[in-house]
This record gives structure tokens, C-alpha cells and sequence, in this order.
């Protein structure tokens, strides 16, 4: 009579196979495409995708799109050879002259074509490769940077200004920079080093940690972070182990302090109840970039009111 | 053409058989009726020969040849099944759908049925539905539905028609046109096999009436020997009698009313 | 259907593929365009054209047509106006597989979209297994409710995929999520076209069979049809042709749910007409869609999948108030 089943183990068998072995095709193909990039290696600026950049000449016509890159650029004296900026770059004001030409992530390959930049800077994310693969194909120069520490900073300011073509300036500007932290840390030598929460979000609750350079801002400034044992850059925490720490300070920007001042529950924690919510300039400390001594000496200042502000 | 061999029929798990070794046989230039109450097994048979429900033994032959060794396009080609409800999801005109009758007669990568294959021509012609060509599916009537599922079966092309309650939607002048026309097929030759409950037109247009009850045969022969009072009465558990008109000339079953009723 | 709309629908196409070429983000002259698809005029806008618009247009063709398509095989095998491939847990399988792909963060986009096929590959097996646990025949009823039961499944998966992911890659997987051909290359191309011809090449074969279960299980037996196999066969085609496309562009929703209603709207009675006109009306859709999509807001973009939604949404109410 007839079969009921519906499937056999062969079609199944045969469906799975069938998708295996496209999924390894594929495999095959991205793997043979890296293998080209690794012989350009060895003469070439290896970016933070693992590109490699061979520029014969100083690039005339530069996007930057991405906010650290963009004030980069300014700082190393090439501000005027940028023809496209992200939205999101503000820092210095004459940025904001600069074209802007949409998201810095995902960006929006036509317009950043239609530049006719020779040059694109863009942040190494995994959101970015695709855009990297577009303007690559079509012959313009990609430069992927990421620096997300403090001790990243130096090296990927030194690989701008190479390739820029101003390998001076970019150590004057690493200098001036690890400069002012120094100073900074000198500022708070030897006075006590108050326990301080980091809310970055409220909701979901995340909390500056380890991982994260905001964290080594901290140390500079004379602090420690109660979450410093976490690796994340971000991690979410629950507000009762907020409370369990017990910190000295809660270090919050200025719309964040009203927030949590709104909110009857941080009351719970003796840092508010006692005023000691520290307020600082968002706009200044975001990202490691070029003003991160003046974000160390704001922090400082801000968590040490007595210490002056050692300018 | 189509013979039933002891064949029992359970549905998973019941205790009852649906089908319990029927055995009987429609052949050509016949209409063999089978008839009963609820739940007899009458569609359970249709359903068997259509192969949507498991056979627990027995066997059912087309043509001599016994079901199992069939491909179902060689069984399409010699028997045209009509069940009892169909809707399509999709409206079609009605020429579309009678040539997609002709679907086992086609190789398998061929779009469906030519429209103008003369075999769908001639089964609308048969079927009376030639004048309904250029209508949809879904604004007919449903005498005029039946009609055009006729003709699909008999685009078919095969000597046998299996029809499933048939008349359940139909008016008198449909009902009274299609058993004629049912009839004018088995006259030509072919077998015409009929589930109904409409005990008194299947009197007068069967050749041989099959009566169920619980999946068992209770009676089995030409109209005037299974028409019978006590046996009817005992199957349909029902007061009635059985009478016969001149006018109709085949016996005719009359319900009465409860004997409580005032 | 009648000889002039087929022509209509065909120069829809035309139509839409000149407006996606010649329209973008960034303003440029006719001329120009002409001058570039010929290969001549300035090498920035020959690559504006030819390297980032042309493989778009040609992608939202293919996945536009590839969508319409499984929507209008699944909709006969089904008899249900309302099926499409993403109420049979297709698109949910291949979100899966992409987001975790994603969030594994800093992978090609090669080994993302192998994982969507993967993932749609488990999910179609899934809803299969289900639907043979619960009843063993082709029940469609049964099938899309398992459907539905593995598309929830998956939902509630790449949900705490996302939840645990960093930060940054959730972003990119949400974009995925919502649909987008903004990463078109002739790469993306060249691999969903053979897979589109093939499982289009498949149903145009054998649409008759279509037609024949669109009458029913056993109506579709009694004309000789071997239902449970070609139930099956349709599902898989329609289910490639559906994975393909979200390997490739995301999740767009709508085309496979309303494009056919629109075909069946032109006067496409059977299962080839309808597969014929729902590709064409499909890849027009699609390609209108994603240039709204790069045109509304820019140089920002939106997700195509809303821009379909938007469109899709009235028309099937419109068509849902008709029904008698």
C-alpha cells in the first residue's frame, strides 16, 4: 500500500548536504581572496581590517567619517585637504564646513564616491567591511582605524601621519598628548583615590569597565572604577550590585545626572544621598582622540575639586 | 471495472472498523449506488480508492489490476474521482479548469492541459458545460459547479466515474439533470459507481444498490430486492415504508412521522 | 491575461530598472548614465553606475522576482492567500544563521550569508519534522502553523543572540534584520542568480502541478497527481528561492505575500501565468522600493523591508475588504 512517510532521511540527508557544501564554497572563496592581500603585506600600512595601504603619493582629497579621525586630521595640519566629513564629526568648528556626507557607519557609498576622494577613513567595525569592499573595488584607498584604549592612540596617530605624509608632526601631536595625561596624573598624585561608578546608559544599565578606555581616564584622574574587575568595555550591571560596591562617586554627564536625580531608587546609594554626583563635559570625554589630556586634567578636576586645574 | 475484495478499512486506533470486509463490484455500462447512514463506511470507500486512507487488508481492483501495483496517473487514467466538497482556492476559467483534468495524460514537465485538446471539448459537450466556457470557477452556481466538475472528470478520459454524494447542493432540475446524465454515461459503457443518501432517485437510476451499515454489507442487488421496508427501517433506524408510484415506476421509500407526535 | 498587460508589466520593469539607475543619492545628468553604461564619460560616475548602482538594480530584480515567485508557489500549494515564505519559518532559520554569524563579530560577509542558507536550510527541515510529528501528511494547516511555531522559535533565539552580543555588532545584525541591498556587489549577483534561474526553472516546470493541488489534497490525488511528492518538491523550490534572497539582501517582507495577490489583480488565472507575472511585478516592486529606500532620506538610507511594508500594507487591506 501506499508510503505515509512524509520525508526520508535521503532528502534530509541530501538537503544538508547540499547546504554544507555551498557554506564550504564559500569558505574557499573568502580564503583565497586574503591569501592576495598577504603577499602586499610586507611593503605596505597594514590598517585595522587588515588592509594593506600602498599610497604613491600624500592623499589630496580625504573623507574622514568618523569623529576621532576627523579632529586627527585637523590636529595634524591636513584639515583643509578633507572634502567629506560624518555627521557625527563636529570637533574642531571648521569640521563643521567640511561636507557632510551621512552615517559613519554603514556610509553611503555614491555620495562618498561622488567626493572623488582619494582617501577614506573609516572606523574597523564589522558594519564598515562592506563599505570597505565597495570603495576598494572601485579603486579608492581605505584606511580602517580603531582606537579604543589609551596605548592604541599613539601607534594609529603615528600610521595617520604616515599616511598623510607627516610623520613629525603626528609624534609631536602623540607627544603632546601623553603629555598632558602625564600631567594630569601628577596633578592627583598622592591624594586619595575615591571609588567611582561610570553609568554610561541608564536602560539598559551599563557601566563603564575594564575594557574600556574610559577606565584608564579614571586611573589618570586619580580614581579607581568599582567595576574594574568586569573586561568588557560596557558591561550591563544590575543596580543592586551598584549599590553592593558602594561607591564614593557617581560620575555622570549632565542630562544623565538630572536623570538619576529624577529617579527615587539611586537614592538607595550613599553617593547621591550625600550630593557627591560628579558632572563632566560629555562633549570632551567620548573617545580617545586628541583631546584626551584635556579630558584627563576635566576629569580630575572634576573629581578632585581641590586640586586646581594644573593648566 | 472497480471491485471492492474484503476490504477492511480502521482509521488509527479505533476499535471499529470503518470498512469491515466489503466486497462488491461496479462494472461498466452500470451505476452501481452505495447507500447507508452516517458513518456506514460509504465515504471511507471513496477515500480508500483514492488512496488517503490505509487499507487494512482486502484489495481493491480497476480493471482487474489490483490498486497497489497502480501509479496514481495510471489509475487517474482509468478512473475520475469526484469528492464531496471542492473549492479552489483560486478562481479559474472554467475551460482551465476542465483541462486540467487531462493532467495524467500529460508528460511531467509540460504546462497544464491545452485548452483546445479536443478530449476537454468533448467531456464539457458530455457534461452539458459547453456554454459555460468563459466563466469563472467562482461565479457559478452550484448546479452549474457540478456540471463543470463532470466535465473535468471526464476530461479524464477513463471508463469509470466515481462521484461522492453528489447532489448535496443541488436544486431538483440539476439533481433530476445530472442523474440523467449519469445514467447516459453508464448507457454508453462506462461504470459509474455513486455514493448518495438520496435512496429514492438512486431506486429509480441505479442498476445495483449496495446498502452499509457500520462497514458491513446488509444488502446488495437490484433496487426492488434491496428496497424493502424492514431492512431499511432496521439500518436507518427509522419508521418507514416502502411504496411504489406508477407514475415512477421504482419503489420509493416514505419516512414517517414519530409515532409520539401528536 | 490579456496580451497588452503582460506588456505593461514588462515595461514596468524597464521602467523601474531606468529609474534605479538613473536616480541615487547622488544627482547625475542622464547623459552621464547613458555615457557610463557604454562605458564612456568620467570614471567616477561610470563607477558610481556601473559598480554600485547597476549591481543593486540587478539584485533587487532578482530577489524581487525570486520573492513574488515562492510567495505565489507557496499561496497554490497552500491554498491560502496568506502564505508566504516567511510565515513557513524561512526567513526566521536564515535570521538566525546571519545574526550569528554577526554578532560572532569581525566575519566576511561571505561566511554571513552561509550562514543564512544554513539556517534556512534547519529551519525548512524543522518545519517539516514538525508538521510529520503532528499529522505526517501534507496538511496545510499543519505546515503553517509549524511555521509559524519555528519562526517564533527562531525570533526568541537571535533575541538572546542579540542580548549578549557587544554593542557594535548589534547594530549591523538589526540592519540585516530590517532588509537591505545596500551592500549589492556583482559578487552577491553572481552567486543568487543561478540559485533563482534554478529554483525558478524548477517551478515553471512543473507548475501544473501547482494548479492541480491548488483544488485540494484529494482532488489533486484523484486527477493522479502523487501529492505528498510534489507537495514537497514545490515547498523545497519555493523555500531556496526564498533563502537565497534573504542570504542576500536581509529580510524583506511583503513582495512574497502581496505581489502575487497583484498578479492574480492582473488577470493571471493559472500557476504559470501567475509565476510569470508575479516575477515581473516583484522585481519592478523591489527595484522601486529600494530606490525610494536610497532616495527619501538622503545620503541616509532606509530599510527597503519598511519601504515595502508601507506600500504592501493598504494594498492587502483593499484586497482583503473585496473578498466577498
Amino acid at each position: 500500500m501506499h508510503s505515509y512517510r512524509f520525508v526520508s532521511f535521503r532528502t534530509a540527508f541530501r538537503t544538508a548536504f547540499g547546504a554544507a557544501f555551498s557554506a564550504a564554497l564559500l569558505l574557499c572563496v573568502t580564503a583565497c581572496r586574503d591569501a592576495a592581500d598577504d603577499r602586499a603585506r610586507a611593503n605596505g600600512i597594514v590598517d585595522d581590517f587588515g588592509d594593506t595601504l600602498a599610497l604613491a603619493s600624500p592623499p589630496q582629497r580625504i573623507v574622514s567619517l568618523n569623529p576621532a579621525t576627523t579632529e586627527l586630521v585637523f590636529a595634524l595640519g591636513a584639515g583643509s585637504r578633507l572634502v567629506g566629513r560624518s555627521r557625527w564629526d563636529t570637533y574642531p568648528d571648521s569640521a563643521r564646513l567640511v561636507p557632510d556626507l551621512g552615517d559613519g557607519m554603514r556610509p553611503n557609498v555614491e555620495v562618498v564616491l561622488a567626493s572623488r576622494a582619494d582617501l577614506v577613513l573609516l572606523y574597523a567595525s564589522g558594519e564598515n567591511r562592506s563599505a570597505r569592499d565597495a570603495l576598494r573595488r572601485s579603486g579608492v584607498a581605505t584606511l580602517a582605524q580603531r582606537f579604543d584604549r589609551i596605548a592604541e592612540f599613539g601607534p594609529a596617530v603615528v600610521q595617520l601621519g604616515r599616511v598623510l605624509g607627516d610623520t613629525m608632526r603626528a609624534h609631536t601631536v602623540r607627544d603632546s598628548v601623553y603629555a598632558s595625561l602625564e600631567r594630569a596624573r601628577v596633578l592627583v598624585e598622592g591624594r586619595p583615590r575615591p571609588r567611582v561608578v561610570w553609568p554610561l546608559w541608564l536602560s539598559p544599565l551599563l557601566a563603564a569597565g575594564r575594557g574600556s578606555f574610559l577606565t584608564d581616564l579614571l586611573v589618570i584622574a586619580g580614581a579607581e572604577n568599582i567595576f574594574a574587575d568586569i573586561d568588557a568595555p560596557s558591561p550591563q550591571v544590575t543596580f543592586e550590585e551598584i549599590v553592593r560596591r558602594d561607591p564614593d562617586i557617581v560620575l555622570a554627564g549632565p542630562v544623565q545626572a538630572a536623570e538619576l536625580r529624577a529617579e527615587p531608587r539611586w537614592r538607595a546609594l550613599r553617593a547621591v544621598r550625600e550630593g557627591r554626583i560628579a558632572i563632566y563635559d560629555t562633549t570632551l570625554v567620548g573617545r580617545p582622540g586628541v583631546r584626551l589630556g584635556e579630558a584627563a586634567l576635566h576629569l580630575a578636576s572634576v573629581l578632585h575639586p581641590s586640586a586646581g586645574t594644573g593648566k | 471495472m472497480i471491485a471492492f475484495d474484503r476490504v477492511i478499512v480502521r482509521y488509527g486506533g479505533a476499535s471499529r472498523a470503518a470498512v469491515d470486509g466489503v466486497s462488491f463490484r461496479a462494472p461498466l455500462g452500470a451505476v452501481t449506488a452505495v447507500v447507508g447512514p452516517n458513518g456506514s463506511g460509504k465515504s471511507t470507500l471513496v477515500r480508500a480508492l483514492l488512496g488517503r486512507v490505509p487499507v487494512e487488508a482486502g484489495r481493491i481492483s480497476i480493471g482487474g489490476d489490483d490498486v497497489t501495483v497502480l501509479s496514481r496517473r495510471e489509475i487517474a487514467r482509468r478512473v475520475a474521482v469526484l469528492v464531496q466538497r471542492e473549492e479552489p482556492a483560486f478562481p479559474l476559467p472554467v475551460a482551465d479548469y476542465v483541462a486540467l483534468g487531462r493532467y495524467a495524460h500529460e508528460g511531467p514537465w509540460r504546462a497544464t492541459g491545452a485548452v483546445t485538446d479536443p478530449a476537454v471539448a468533448d467531456a464539457m459537450e458530455t457534461a452539458g458545460a459547453t456554454a459555460l466556457r468563459d466563466r469563472r470557477t467562482d461565479e457559478l452556481s452550484g448546479g452549474e459547479w457540478q456540471r463543470v466538475r463532470i466535465a473535468r472528470a471526464l476530461a479524464q478520459g477513463g471508463q469509470a466515474l466515481v462521484l461522492d454524494e453528489p447532489s448535496t447542493f443541488l436544486d431538483i432540475a440539476h439533481e433530476m439533470a445530472q442523474f440523467e446524465l449519469l445514467a447516459s454515461l453508464a448507457r454508453r459503457g462506462g461504470a459509474v459507481l455513486l455514493v448518495s443518501h438520496q435512496l429514492n432517485l438512486v431506486a429509480r437510476f441505479a442498476t445495483t444498490i449496495v446498502l452499509l451499515d457500520e462497514g458491513v454489507i446488509v444488502a446488495h442487488g437490484a433496487p426492488d430486492d434491496v428496497m424493502r421496508g424492514e431492512v431499511l427501517e432496521r439500518v436507518y433506524r427509522w419508521p418507514l415504508v416502502v411504496s411504489r408510484d406508477p407514475a415512477v415506476g421504482a419503489p420509493m421509500l416514505v419516512p414517517l412521522r414519530a409515532p409520539s407526535t401528536p | 491575461m490579456k496580451r497588452w498587460r503582460w506588456v505593461a508589466l514588462g515595461a514596468a520593469v524597464v521602467f523601474a530598472v531606468v529609474l534605479g539607475l538613473g536616480a541615487g543619492s547622488v544627482g547625475l545628468a542622464p547623459g552621464d548614465v547613458l555615457a557610463a553604461l557604454t562605458g564612456a564619460g568620467d570614471a567616477t560616475v561610470r563607477t558610481i553606475v556601473l559598480d554600485v548602482r547597476l549591481p543593486r538594480v540587478a539584485l533587487a530584480v532578482i530577489a524581487g522576482a525570486a520573492l513574488a515567485m515562492s510567495g505565489a508557489t507557496l499561496q497554490g500549494v497552500l491554498r491560502n492567500p496568506l502564505a508566504e515564505p516567511y510565515l513557513l519559518g524561512v526567513s526566521g532559520g536564515a535570521a538566525v544563521g546571519a545574526v550569528v554569524m554577526t554578532a560572532a563579530a569581525s566575519v566576511a560577509p561571505a561566511l554571513v550569508t552561509a550562514g543564512a542558507m544554513v539556517g534556512a536550510a534547519i529551519a525548512v527541515a524543522l518545519v517539516i519534522a514538525v508538521a510529520r510529528a503532528a499529522g505526517g501528511r501534507f496538511d496545510p494547516r499543519i505546515l503553517l502553523m509549524a511555521g509559524v511555531v519555528v519562526g517564533a522559535f527562531a525570533n526568541a533565539a537571535i533575541m538572546i543572540v542579540l542580548a549578549n552580543a557587544p554593542a557594535s555588532s548589534v547594530r549591523g545584525a538589526l540592519w540585516w534584520m530590517m532588509g537591505s541591498l545596500a551592500d549589492a556587489s556583482w559578487y552577491d549577483v553572481a552567486w543568487v542568480a543561478p540559485l533563482v534561474v534554478l529554483g525558478a526553472g524548477f517551478l515553471w516546470a512543473r507548475a501544473r502541478d501547482i494548479d492541480v493541488l491548488a483544488l485540494g489534497e484529494d482532488a489533486a490525488a484523484g486527477l493522479g497527481a502523487d501529492v505528498d511528492r510534489a507537495a514537497r518538491a514545490l515547498f523545497l523550490a519555493a523555500a531556496l528561492l526564498a533563502a537565497a534572497t534573504v542570504a542576500a539582501a536581509g529580510l524583506i517582507g511583503f513582495v512574497g505575500l502581496i505581489v502575487p495577490s497583484m498578479a492574480r489583480a492582473l488577470g493571471a488565472r493559472r500557476a504559470r501565468q501567475t509565476l510569470a507575472a508575479s516575477a515581473l511585478t516583484g522585481a519592478a516592486l523591489l527595484t522601486v522600493a529600494d530606490l525610494l529606500a536610497r532616495t527619501l532620506r538622503s545620503p541616509a538610507e532606509l530599510p527597503v523591508g519598511a519601504i515595502t511594508a508601507v506600500v504592501g500594507v493598504p494594498f492587502f487591506l483593499v484586497q482583503l475588504a473585496r473578498i466577498r
